[in-house]
C-alpha cells in the first residue's frame, strides 16, 4: 500500500479534530453528535478534548457580544451533546467548566466595573466590593491529613503565575478562568521554572473567583454585561480560559503522577485494573525511584486486549495511529515485575496486595465512582481486606451528578464480548448482559488523587462546588 | 471445460480511476433487492423504510456506512423512489453535517440486481473502489481493515476484483438464512473464494458437487457457517463483468458462482474477508427481521441499540433486562413489561397487560388484559382489550378490536382493521392494498374479505401474483417446522495430501443429513455435468460463434462435451440456442439490423443447426417444435425479441431446418402461446404463418416470397 495516508479511516477522534479546523460549528457539532453516538469517540478523555475543541470552535464563531447569549448558546451545544451520550459524563462536564468560565469573565468584569478604580491594579481583588465569599478551594487540602508534600511548591508556584498573568494582559485581572484552571497551569509552571522562588504567599482562596452565592445577581449580571461593558473581549477570554482548560487536560496525567512517590513505597504490591493512561503514568513516575510489584487484573473481556498491549509494549492497542496516542515505555521496561491476572482470582490475591489502584470513567459529587465493570468487585475485596483503594482521576472526570439512579450511569455494551456470537444456540436462548461500567460506591474508596493532589471521598463535594456553578448543574 | 484459446473482453475494458486513489470511497446502496420478501408490507412502503426496532432499515446501513468512512452514496431505487427520496432528504445524511458528501438517489426500471449494476456501468459514476451494500445491512463492522485488505491485493494483482464480507456464525444461527444454504469454498491461505453454491435446504440436497480441480489447491475451506451480509467491495471491473454477461440477475447464484467458474476465462478472483467479531447481517427477510431485531435488542450490534437513538427525534432508555422505553411512553400501573421489549414514545399500554420481547412502535394504544409476545407492532396501531398477539407483525395504523387472537406468522398491513374476537391464525397476510396488474406502483384498496377480518374488519388475504418463481422459501416470521429448517453438517477442510482418503471416509461415513460433501463420489459427478454442461456448452459456443470458428469445428466441440457429460439433445439445443440468441444480440448491438444479424449467425451455422434436429422425417416435429420453443423463451425476454423471433423463424425456414410442418406444430403448441410475455414476442411472427399458410398452396413461389415478407 503505497498510497497509505490516502487509504480511508475509521471517523474517530483524529479525524474530527482534523475535520474542525475546516468545518464551522454547526456541522461540526453534529458530527461529534454522530461519533458519540456510534461510540467512535468513547471513554473520558477524549471525550473531554473532543468537547474543548469544539466548545472553543463555537465560542469562536459566537457572534456578537452578549454574554447572556453565549451561555445560552454553549448551553444548547450542550443539551445536545450530552443527550448524545448521556453515559459520557465528562462531556457535560466540560460544557459546565465553560459555562462557568463565560460566567465568571462576567464576574470579573461586572467586578472591575464596579471598582474601576482597581481594574489597572493588576493582582489587586476587589474582594469587599463582590458578595462574594472567599472560597476554601481546593489548596484546603494543603490542610488536609490526607495531603502530604505537594503542599509547599503548590504555593510557592502560584506568584510566578499571578505575575506572569498579569505581565501579559495587565488589563484582565489575573484570574479570569476557573480556579482550577489556574491551578493546574501553576503546577505546570512548578515544572517548568522551578528555580523561581516567590516571596509573597497569596492564600489562594483569595485568588478564586469561584462566587457560589452569586446566583442571582449573576443573571442581572449576564443580562446587564453587555451594556456595561464594551471594552471587554468577553470571546477572547473565554476562548483563553477554554484553551487553559485544554492544558489542563494534557497535563492531569503528568500532575496526577507526581503524586505518585508518596503513595507507593518500595516492594508494595499494587494490585490495578483496566488500560488506563493515569494509572500507568502514575505507576511509571513511581517506578522511577522505587521497586514494587504490579498486579493488573485483566478486565476479560472488554478491555484485555489493551491490558495485555498496555502491558506489553506500553500502548493499548497495536493498530491504533500513533498520531493521537502518546506511547511510553511499558512498566516492565522501567523494571517493574507485572503480573496479569484473570478477574476472578483478585479476591485470592487480595490479602497480598498492598494497595489498590483504580482507574475511573467518571467520579461522582458523592464520592462513588463510576469504572470499568470489575472495578467493584475489586472494591469490595479490598475493603474485606482492609487493602486501601486509591482512585487516581482528573479533575475534569469528577462530576456534579448526583447518583440518585444508578442504572442510568451504567452503559451496557456488546452481549457478544462475552458469548460468542456464533454459538446460535446460546444466543438464542441465553440473554446476556454486558455492562461496561460498575459503580463502586464511595465508602469502598479510600483517596482520591487528582491534579490538584488527593482528597478523601467526602470532601469531593468541595471541589465539586469549586469547579460548577450552581445554576449550571442542570444543563 | 472451457475453450482453450482466451480471448478475454473484460481485460481489455479500461479500468477507470485505477491509479486515483484519492478518490473518495464511494458506496451503492440497493434499497431494492428485487424479491419480495417482505409483502404485503412492500406494497405500501419501500423495504428499506420498514421500521426495524422503531427505526427505518436505511438508517442501519447509512450508519454503517459512515463508520466505515464512506463519503459518496449512490442510493439506488427499484419501486417506491419518491417516498425514498422524500426520506433521504429529509434525514440527517442530506443535511449539511452529513458525513457523505454526496448522496444522490438514482431511480431505475431496473427488475433485477443485474439490470441495476449494469444500468450503473452506463452512467459511469464510479471511479473508484465502491462499497456494494443493500438498503437492509445492519452491521457494527468497521470496514477498514477488509478495505484495506482489498487494496492491497489489488496492487499486486488486478484481477483481484471483489472482496466479499463475511460474518462466522456456527451451525445454526438465528440470523443465518434459511431457506438455502449458500457455501463458500474458500482458498484460507490467500482468502480467494474458489467456488459458490447456493443449497436449497430442503430433504435430500445434503451434497454439494465439486470441480475436482478445486482438489489442486493445497488447501481449501468448504463453509456453510457464515452469514453472507451482502457487503461486497468491488472494483469498477466487477460492474463491466455484470455488462459483460447479460444474462446474469442474482449477484450470488449468478455473479459470483459464474465469475468463479469461468476463472479461467477471465482470470479474475474474488476474495473473501471473514470477520469472527461484530456484527453483520442483512434483513433479507421476515425471519431475519425477526432475528436481527432480537440481536440488536440484545445488544449484539452495539452500539446499534434502541439506546443510541439513531434518529435525531430518538429517545430511547435503556432499562434492565434489555428493556427500552421512550420518554413519553404510559405504563398502567399493573402491566408487566418484561425483558427484551422495545417501547416507542407515546404507546400506552393499560391494566393488566403483559409484554415480553416485543417492539412496539410510537402512538400505540394497547388496551388492558392483553398479551402481547415476541410480536412487532409498529407505530400508530391499536390493539383492543384482551387480544393475544403472538410472533406477528401488525403495521402501522392497523386495529385489533376486542378479544383478537393473531397467531404466531400472521402478518397484518397498513390500516387493516380486524373486527371483534376474531382468530387469525399463523398463514395468513392481511392486506388493504391491491397491486394494479398494469403498473407495478398504482395500489388499489381492495374490497374487505369479512370471512377472513371479521365483521366490521377491513382488509383481505393477499395473494402474491407475482411472487417470482424462485429457489429460496419465502420465509416467514416463524419457521414451519423446526424439523425441517436445521441440518447440521460437517465442514472439512480437505488437503490435497489426503484427497483419496478423506474422500472415501466422507463416502463410508456419510450419515445421510450429515455430511454434504461428496467430493468424485460416483452418483453426484454425472449429475454434476449434466448441469454444467448447460453453462460450459453454451459458454463454448459463443465464444466460437464471436471468433467465427468454423462450424464443424463447434460441432465437433458440442458432440465431445456431450458425449462426456451424456447431456440430452434438448439440453444441446436449449445451448445452441442461448448462445446464438446471444451473439444475434451483440451484433444488434454493435448496429447491425436483426435480420443481417439473424443471417449471419444462422447462416453460417446452418450445420451445427441441423445436427441438433433429427425429426425431419417424422410427422410429428418434436425436435423442431422444441427448437422454436427454446428460442422464443429465450427471446421473451430481451429486448426486440419480436424482431429477431420473426427474422429468425425467417431464415430458418428458409435453410430448411425447420419445416413448415414444425412451424405450424410449433404456433398450434399451447406452450407457445403461455403467458404474456410469450404472446408478446411472437405476435410479429404472425406474418410469417400466415403467409406459410397461404404458400402452403404455392410452393413453387415460395423463397422469393419469403424475403419479400421481411
Amino acid at each position: 500500500m503505497a498510497q497509505g495516508a490516502t487509504v480511508v479511516t475509521t471517523p474517530g477522534l483524529t479525524s474530527f479534530l482534523k475535520s474542525l479546523k475546516t468545518t464551522p460549528a454547526d456541522p461540526s457539532v453534529d458530527y461529534l453528535i454522530a461519533l458519540l453516538k456510534r461510540r467512535q469517540i468513547r471513554s473520558s478523555r477524549p471525550c473531554a478534548i473532543a468537547t474543548t475543541a469544539l466548545l472553543l470552535r463555537v465560542v469562536g464563531e459566537f457572534k456578537g457580544r452578549d454574554a447572556a447569549k453565549l451561555v445560552q448558546r454553549i448551553r444548547d451545544v450542550g443539551r445536545l451533546l450530552v443527550a448524545a451520550q448521556p453515559r459520557e459524563v465528562v462531556v457535560g462536564n466540560i460544557v459546565r467548566r465553560v459555562l462557568g468560565l463565560v460566567r465568571e469573565v462576567v464576574d470579573e468584569n461586572m467586578d472591575s466595573d464596579t471598582n474601576v478604580t482597581n481594574e489597572t491594579e493588576a493582582g489587586s481583588q476587589p474582594e469587599a466590593s463582590s458578595p462574594r465569599r472567599p472560597v476554601l478551594s481546593s489548596s484546603i487540602s494543603t490542610f488536609s491529613p490526607l495531603h502530604y508534600a505537594v503542599a509547599e511548591p503548590m504555593h510557592s508556584s502560584f506568584q510566578s503565575e499571578a505575575t506572569f498573568d498579569s505581565a501579559d494582559l495587565s488589563r484582565r485581572p489575573p484570574l479570569t478562568a476557573s480556579h482550577t484552571t489556574s491551578l493546574g497551569h501553576s503546577l505546570f509552571g512548578l515544572f517548568s521554572h522551578p528555580e523561581t522562588p516567590s516571596a509573597s504567599n497569596t492564600p489562594t482562596g483569595q485568588q478564586s473567583p469561584t462566587g457560589k452565592g452569586l446566583t442571582t445577581l449573576n443573571l442581572e449580571r449576564l443580562a446587564d454585561f453587555n451594556k456595561s461593558n464594551v471594552n471587554v473581549d468577553l470571546k477572547a477570554e473565554v476562548q483563553d480560559g477554554i484553551k487553559e482548560l485544554q492544558d489542563e487536560l494534557e497535563q492531569s496525567d503528568e500532575l496526577i503522577a507526581a503524586n505518585a512517590l508518596e503513595h507507593i513505597h518500595a516492594n508494595e504490591i499494587i494490585l490495578t485494573h483496566t488500560a488506563s493512561t493515569s494509572v500507568q503514568k502514575f505507576l511509571l513516575a513511581a517506578a522511577r525511584k522505587r521497586k514494587f510489584t504490579v498486579v493488573h487484573a485483566e478486565t476479560h473481556p472488554l478491555d484485555h486486549t489493551a491490558t495485555y498491549g498496555m502491558a506489553l509494549t506500553g500502548k493499548k492497542r497495536e493498530h491504533t495511529p500513533s498520531d493521537e496516542e502518546e506511547t511510553w515505555k511499558p512498566l516492565i521496561a522501567a523494571g517493574i515485575e507485572v503480573y496479569v491476572i484473570p478477574d476472578s482470582h483478585v479476591f485470592a490475591i487480595m490479602s497480598r496486595v498492598n494497595k489498590v489502584i483504580l482507574a475511573t470513567h467518571t467520579v461522582l459529587a458523592n464520592g462513588g465512582l463510576v469504572a470499568a465493570s470489575g472495578a467493584a468487585m475489586i472494591a469490595k475485596a479490598a475493603k474485606e481486606h482492609q487493602t486501601p483503594v486509591v482512585v487516581v482521576s482528573g479533575v475534569y472526570k469528577l462530576s456534579p451528578v448526583y447518583p440518585f439512579d444508578i442504572a442510568d450511569l451504567i452503559e451496557y455494551g456488546d452481549a457478544g464480548s462475552v458469548v460468542p456470537y456464533d454459538d446460535g444456540d446460546f444466543v438464542d436462548k441465553v440473554d446476556v448482559e454486558a455492562p461496561l461500567f460498575d459503580y463502586v460506591p464511595a465508602d469502598l474508596v479510600d483517596l482520591y488523587i487528582t491534579n490538584l493532589g488527593g482528597h478523601a471521598p467526602s470532601f469531593l463535594y468541595r471541589i465539586v462546588a469549586d469547579h460548577y456553578r450552581t445554576e449550571d448543574i442542570t444543563l | 471445460m472451457p475453450p482453450k484459446g482466451k480471448k478475454n473482453a473484460v481485460a481489455e475494458k479500461p479500468k477507470a480511476g485505477e491509479e486515483e486513489r484519492d478518490e473518495p470511497l464511494q458506496a451503492v446502496i440497493l434499497t431494492d433487492p428485487f424479491e419480495t420478501r417482505f409483502s404485503p408490507f412492500t406494497l405500501e412502503q419501500p423495504r428499506c423504510l420498514l421500521p426495524l426496532v422503531n427505526t427505518p432499515l436505511i438508517e442501519y446501513t447509512f450508519e454503517f456506512l459512515a463508520n466505515a468512512g464512506v463519503q459518496e452514496i449512490f442510493v439506488y431505487c427499484g419501486a417506491h423512489r419518491e417516498q425514498v427520496e422524500v426520506y433521504i432528504s429529509r434525514s440527517k445524511w442530506s443535511s449539511r453535517s452529513s458525513p457523505f458528501s454526496r448522496l444522490e438517489v438514482i431511480q431505475s426500471t431496473a427488475r433485477t440486481v443485474g439490470d441495476a449494476m449494469r444500468d450503473l456501468d452506463t452512467r459511469s459514476l464510479l471511479v473508484g473502489d465502491f462499497v456494494l451494500v443493500y438498503g437492509d445491512v445492519v452491521s457494527n463492522l468497521p470496514l477498514e481493515s477488509a478495505l484495506a485488505a482489498h487494496r492491497e491485493r489489488r496492487t499486486k494483482d488486478k484481477n483481484a476484483i471483489m472482496t466479499l464480507v463475511l460474518r462466522e456464525a456456527g451451525q445454526n444461527h438465528r440470523t443465518k438464512a434459511r431457506g438455502t444454504k449458500p457455501i463458500f469454498v474458500v482458498d484460507p491461505s490467500r482468502d480467494r473464494c474458489l467456488h459458490f453454491e447456493q443449497m436449497p435446504n430442503r430433504e435430500g440436497s445434503h451434497f454439494l458437487s465439486l470441480d475436482p480441480d478445486l482438489l489442486s489447491h493445497e488447501e481449501i475451506e468448504i463453509r456453510s457457517d457464515v452469514i453472507d451480509c451482502g457487503i461486497d467491495i468491488c472494483t469498477p471491473d466487477v460492474l463491466a463483468l455484470w455488462s459483460d454477461n447479460f444474462d446474469f440477475q442474482a449477484p450470488r447464484k449468478d455473479f459470483l458462482h459464474t465469475v468463479l467458474k469461468d476463472y479461467e476465462l477471465n482470470g479474475k478472483t474474488i476474495h473473501t474477508y471473514i470477520v469472527e467479531d461484530h456484527y453483520a447481517a442483512r434483513v433479507r427477510n421476515l425471519h431475519a427481521y425477526d432475528s436481527v431485531s432480537k440481536d440488536i435488542i440484545s445488544r449484539y450490534a452495539y452500539p446499534l441499540c434502541p439506546d443510541t437513538n439513531l434518529l435525531q427525534d430518538q429517545s430511547y432508555q435503556a432499562y434492565r433486562g434489555n428493556i427500552y422505553k421512550e420518554q413519553g411512553v404510559i405504563l398502567a400501573r399493573s402491566c408487566v413489561i418484561k425483558p427484551k421489549t422495545a417501547i416507542g414514545r407515546a404507546t400506552s399500554v393499560g391494566d393488566g397487560t403483559v409484554i415480553s420481547r416485543s417492539v412496539i412502535g410510537r402512538h400505540c394504544q394497547i388496551g388492558r388484559d392483553v398479551t402481547i409476545e415476541g410480536a412487532y407492532i409498529w407505530d400508530y396501531a391499536s390493539i383492543g382489550d384482551g387480544c393475544t398477539v403472538k410472533q406477528s407483525v401488525i403495521a402501522n395504523e392497523a386495529t385489533l378490536r376486542k378479544n383478537c387472537t393473531v397467531e404466531a406468522g400472521a402478518l397484518i398491513s397498513y390500516g387493516v382493521i380486524i373486527g371483534e374476537g376474531k382468530t387469525i391464525s399463523g398463514q395468513h397476510r392481511i392486506t388493504r392494498a391491491k397491486r394494479k396488474r398494469t403498473d407495478g406502483e398504482e395500489l388499489d384498496k381492495g374490497e374487505a374479505d369479512v370471512s377472513v377480518v371479521g365483521p366490521g374488519g377491513d382488509g383481505f388475504e393477499f395473494h402474491d401474483s407475482e411472487e417470482e418463481e424462485e429457489e429460496e422459501i419465502v420465509d416467514g416470521l416463524v419457521p414451519p417446522d423446526p424439523n425441517l429448517s436445521l441440518s447440521a453438517q460437517s465442514i472439512s477442510t480437505l488437503n490435497s495430501e489426503g484427497d483419496d482418503d478423506s474422500d472415501m471416509a466422507q463416502n463410508l461415513n456419510r450419515p445421510a443429513a450429515d455430511s454434504f460433501v461428496s467430493v468424485g463420489s460416483q452418483d453426484s459427478y454425472a449429475s454434476q455435468h449434466a448441469a454444467n454442461f448447460d453453462h460450459d456448452a453454451s459458454a463454448s459456443i459463443y465464444d466460437s460463434l464471436e471468433k467465427g470458428h468454423e462450424s464443424a469445428n463447434i460441432q465437433l466441440e458440442l458432440t465431445a462435451l456431450r458425449m462426456s457429460t451424456n447431456a440430452s439433445d434438448h439440453q444441446v439445443r436449449r445451448s445452441i440456442v442461448l448462445s446464438f440468441v446471444k451473439r444475434i444480440v451483440q451484433l444488434i448491438k454493435s448496429d447491425s439490423s436483426a435480420k443481417s444479424a439473424v443471417d449471419q449467425v444462422f447462416g453460417q451455422h446452418k450445420e451445427l443447426l441441423e445436427r441438433s434436429i433429427f425429426d425431419k422425417t417424422q410427422a410429428k416435429k418434436v425436435d423442431q417444435v422444441d427448437f422454436m420453443l427454446l428460442l422464443q423463451t429465450e427471446l421473451s425476454h430481451r429486448e426486440t425479441g419480436d424482431i429477431i423471433l420473426l427474422s429468425a423463424a425467417t431464415k430458418l425456414v428458409e435453410l430448411d431446418i425447420i419445416e413448415e410442418d414444425g412451424i405450424t406444430q410449433w404456433w398450434e403448441d399451447a406452450k407457445a402461446s403461455d403467458g404474456q410475455e410469450m404472446k408478446a414476442v411472437r405476435e410479429k411472427t404472425q406474418q410469417l404463418i400466415d403467409f406459410l399458410n397461404d404458400s402452403s398452396e404455392s410452393e413453387d413461389e415460395d423463397d422469393e416470397e419469403e424475403e419479400d415478407s421481411e
